[in-house]
């Protein structure tokens, strides 16, 4: 099989159990899928077992510090069974990306856990938005920091009690998990 | 072009392409781009998979499948002739795991020891191994060593693209990955069931992928048969079909059904066939009205559809995605909830559907207060006592009163609740709006009997004409909000939706304010009794007016010395907060002893349900006249109510009319 003496002088057969350690602190078992002399890449499925789905690393090889031998077992890469579908790779990475983009959305850049975790109680029921550090409700209401009931600001009398409201409420809840999680 | 492809350049020696180098692999996948159709349906999978095989091959076996171009053919040939024995380069292998990776969360290691998330999207392949990522962000800082994850801070925001030169690389790590067969089925079903797309992420969502539609074209040797497709077409003639009489039939089954049960008995009565007429005309009134709903108006038969070339989908079925058409006027029972109590707060900047939705619900919501207070006022009405009691004064003074004000009103509900389509019941509030405030104002002021009376004198209806549906839900929501068991007469019929918050924003400005719901619900009362008939009339009439709430209107102040009030029967309303569009039906109470002197509750929309204590005010299943005193409220004479000994009659052919029939004696007879 592939894994000839490379540069690196070490021998990477696929198929082989290792044991292996990084230079930056890493530890893992896993078994060789592929090593790629030029590029010096390492990809190793960890666990000792093949199945469906498997955890995958690809590891530069210059970064291993230490390795033991557990074994050596077969291609756990069948051939046969391989193909790429590109458009669903495709598909997968647009989604991906698209909930990542929503995902975003709803953190705030440079606010406290604090501050999200209002925001995340907030945004169950009313749409809310962050903008820069202050969390916009329903385009009308702000709640700036340090996000008191004081600081809610903005809206018609009726919206900002009621964000009023819900900032105090959920503040008490936080509150009470915060101290019953000591 | 896929850009996860154009940064291989493969270097590879095994019969990848003869002769064709660096870019073999790149070029092998743009074929089978071209070649693959974009959908991904299931047949599309299979049919690929085997094109794959053949072409994408890394290990090079003989080819299978089949290869649209030729190029590809040539290609797949040529693996399949230089490859016959040779083994799959480790680089390949490296190139078809990266590739395996796309799309997937990743983390990358860096030299630092820094930790860096994101979506795997390409990877850089000539003599070294970089990595590109897309929405990366730091997730473990080399500088903290030790700390698990990025402090408390979220310094910036996800990088779009972010790329790791090969000299920075030190591992990826990824989990759960698909690479052979076995696994790709199990993720294409797992992506599945993740895919489901919900409305709210199809509306919200810019790019949405979908399939092309097809349309469906029955079987032919389905057996056709005609007669069972017409049997309900027509909603109207149920004489074809009693499902009772048919189950008797066929299964001996004798039913228990008893619409009464389920709903307010028609009290049939002197002034009957003028009620229904009305009612009818109403309904008619409000389906016939111009709406820009798509579904409404294919509910209502207009055609503006068709010079607009909507298909069938946007026509019937689509989610809305914030394109020209408005099809959204049916939304999930949770957004509504969620947008109508927001949009009762916090007014509505959404548009004119979240209006409607808003309005629906707040129509409903608010119809209970008004329907109490309008049924009554027809009471009083109906009775025309000469007592100074507040009653008096709600009816006599209905068919006078000037309406215009609130026909902009009623026509604001009515548009909303005609709009809202399906639900039935909701136009039978319709009606209640339209109540000159005039008519409550100076009773109250009039009466004077009672220090209740007066300051629950008028509600203080942010409802405006032109709907802002903001003010007016705002009011009747912070009315249940505030309003404990107020178990006051009318007053508290009035009052028990919206006892005055000073905050309820009248949206229309007016001093002192209070477009009296309270009025408003009098004045829906009073169309349905004989004499309350014309103040409906005089509404219908006036309702294509628009105008500006009545200036003379009081404001509603909260009692704060209002006694609960607990009905001494069983036919007490728990206050309980009603979960769904059900508005609640009395149940069937053969004897009341005596009067109470309340309107029935009604059940809110949905949008109150959750958040407020919702205040059925009861109404008094008035069998006998007597005069109910309340201590602390106004003093109603027993002219509460009328006919009720009227015979109740089943009808069996479904009008429009008849359902708004039905909600004013629902009011007027709760039985």
């Amino acid at each position: 099989m592939e894994g000839q003496v490379g540069g690196s002088g070490e021998e990477f057969a696929v198929g082989c159990l290792l044991s292996i350690k990084t230079t930056l602190g890493d530890e893992f078992d896993g078994q060789v899928m592929a090593f790629d002399r030029f590029t010096n890449m390492l990809v190793i499925q960890e666990g000792l077992k093949s199945g469906p789905r498997r955890n995958i690393r690809l590891l530069n090889a210059n970064y291993i510090k230490d390795f033991s031998f557990l074994g050596q077992a077969d291609d756990p890469l069948d051939p046969k069974k391989c193909f790429l579908d590109l458009s669903r790779l495709q598909a997968r990475e647009h989604l991906a990306v698209r909930q990542a983009e929503a995902d975003a959305q709803r953190i705030g850049v440079g606010v406290t856990t604090e501050a999200q975790n209002i925001f995340d109680a907030l945004s169950k029921t009313l749409p809310v938005r962050w903008d820069k550090t202050v969390i916009v409700v329903m385009n009308e209401v702000r709640v700036s920091s340090p996000y008191l009931p004081e600081s809610v600001s903005g809206g018609t009398a009726a919206a900002n009690e009621r964000v009023k409201k819900v900032l105090e409420f959920e503040r008490k809840r936080l509150q009470a998990r915060g101290s019953s999680q000591g | 072009m896929y850009n996860g492809v154009s940064f291989f350049t493969v270097e590879c020696e095994v019969g990848f392409m003869c002769g064709i180098e660096g870019r073999g692999l790149l070029l092998l996948m743009m074929n089978l781009q071209q070649v693959m159709p974009p959908k991904s349906t299931a047949n599309g999978f299979g049919r690929r998979r085997g094109e794959r095989e053949g072409g994408t091959r890394l290990e090079s076996k003989s080819q299978s499948g089949k290869s649209n171009s030729g190029r590809v053919t040539t290609t797949g040939s040529v693996i399949g002739s230089k490859s016959g024995s040779c083994a799959v380069s480790s680089h390949d292998k490296l190139l078809y795991l990266a590739s395996c990776l796309i799309g997937l969360s990743v983390e990358v290691q860096v030299k630092g020891g820094s930790v860096y998330a994101g979506i795997f999207h390409a990877t850089s392949d000539e003599k070294d191994f970089g990595v590109i990522l897309k929405m990366a962000r730091l997730i473990k800082d080399g500088n903290f060593r030790g700390q698990k994850t990025v402090a408390e801070f979220v310094s910036k925001p996800p990088s779009k693209n972010f790329i790791i030169p090969s000299s920075e690389l030190v591992q990826v790590i990824a989990k759960d990955v698909a690479v052979t067969r076995d696994g790709f089925a199990n993720e294409l079903q797992s992506d599945k069931q993740r895919e489901l797309m919900i409305d709210s992420l199809i509306s919200q969502t810019r790019h949405v992928e979908e399939r092309e539609l097809e349309p469906w074209i029955p079987d032919e040797d389905v057996p056709q048969l005609p007669e069972l497709e017409n049997i309900f077409d027509d909603p109207w003639n149920s004489k074809k079909w009693d499902q009772f009489e048919t189950n008797e039939t066929l299964f001996g089954v004798k039913t228990t059904f008893n619409e009464e049960l389920y709903t307010t008995k028609l009290l049939r009565g002197p002034q009957t066939e003028e009620l229904e007429k009305e009612a009818a005309r109403i309904a008619r009134e409000i389906a016939g009205e111009d709406t820009q709903d798509l579904h409404l108006a294919e509910e209502r038969g207009s055609s503006i559809h068709e010079n607009l070339g909507i298909d069938e989908e946007t026509r019937f079925s689509s989610v809305y995605r914030g394109t020209g058409f408005d099809d959204s006027g049916y939304e999930e029972d949770e957004d509504i909830v969620l947008n109508t109590h927001n949009n009762e707060t916090f007014g509505d900047s959404s548009g004119s559907v979240d209006q409607i939705s808003t309005d629906f619900a707040i129509a409903k919501s608010s119809d209970g207060g008004q329907l109490s207070s309008s049924s009554f006022i027809v009471d009083e009405a109906q009775t025309s006592q000469s007592d100074g009691t507040g009653a008096d004064l709600y009816c006599s003074e209905i068919p006078s009163r000037n309406f215009s004000t609130l026909d902009s009103e009623s026509r604001v509900q009515e548009n909303l609740l005609g709009e809202c389509g399906g639900n039935n019941d909701a136009k039978d509030f319709v009606e209640k709006q339209p109540l000159p405030e005039d008519a409550q104002l100076p009773k109250s002021g009039d009466s004077q009997s009672s220090p209740n009376r007066e300051k629950a004198g008028t509600i203080k209806v942010g409802r405006s004409a032109n709907a802002t549906p903001y003010s007016t839900s705002h009011v009747l929501s912070k009315g249940n909000e505030k309003t404990s068991s107020h178990g006051e007469p009318v007053d508290v019929a009035a009052s028990c939706k919206a006892p005055g918050e000073p905050q309820s924003v009248n949206s229309r400005g007016r001093p002192g304010s209070s477009a009296s719901s309270n009025s408003d619900r009098a004045a829906a009362t009073s169309a349905s009794s004989g004499p309350g008939l014309s103040p409906s009339s005089s509404m219908g009439s006036l309702s294509s007016e628009k105008s500006t709430l009545n200036p003379y209107a009081k404001e509603f102040k909260l009692n704060p010395n209002a006694k609960s009030f607990t009905p001494s029967q069983a036919s007490a309303r728990p206050l309980s907060p009603v979960a769904d569009n059900a508005f609640y039906h009395p149940p069937n109470v053969s004897a009341v002893p005596h009067m109470h002197g309340l309107p029935v509750g009604f059940g809110m929309g949905p949008s109150l349900a959750a958040q407020q204590p919702v205040i059925y005010p009861q109404i008094a299943p008035m069998q006998s006249p007597q005069t109910y005193y309340h201590p602390h409220g106004p003093q109603y004479g027993q002219q509460m109510l009328v006919g009720q000994s009227r015979p109740v009659f089943y009808l069996p052919n479904y009008q429009p009319g008849i359902q708004v029939l039905r909600t004013y004696q629902r009011l007027l007879f709760p039985v």
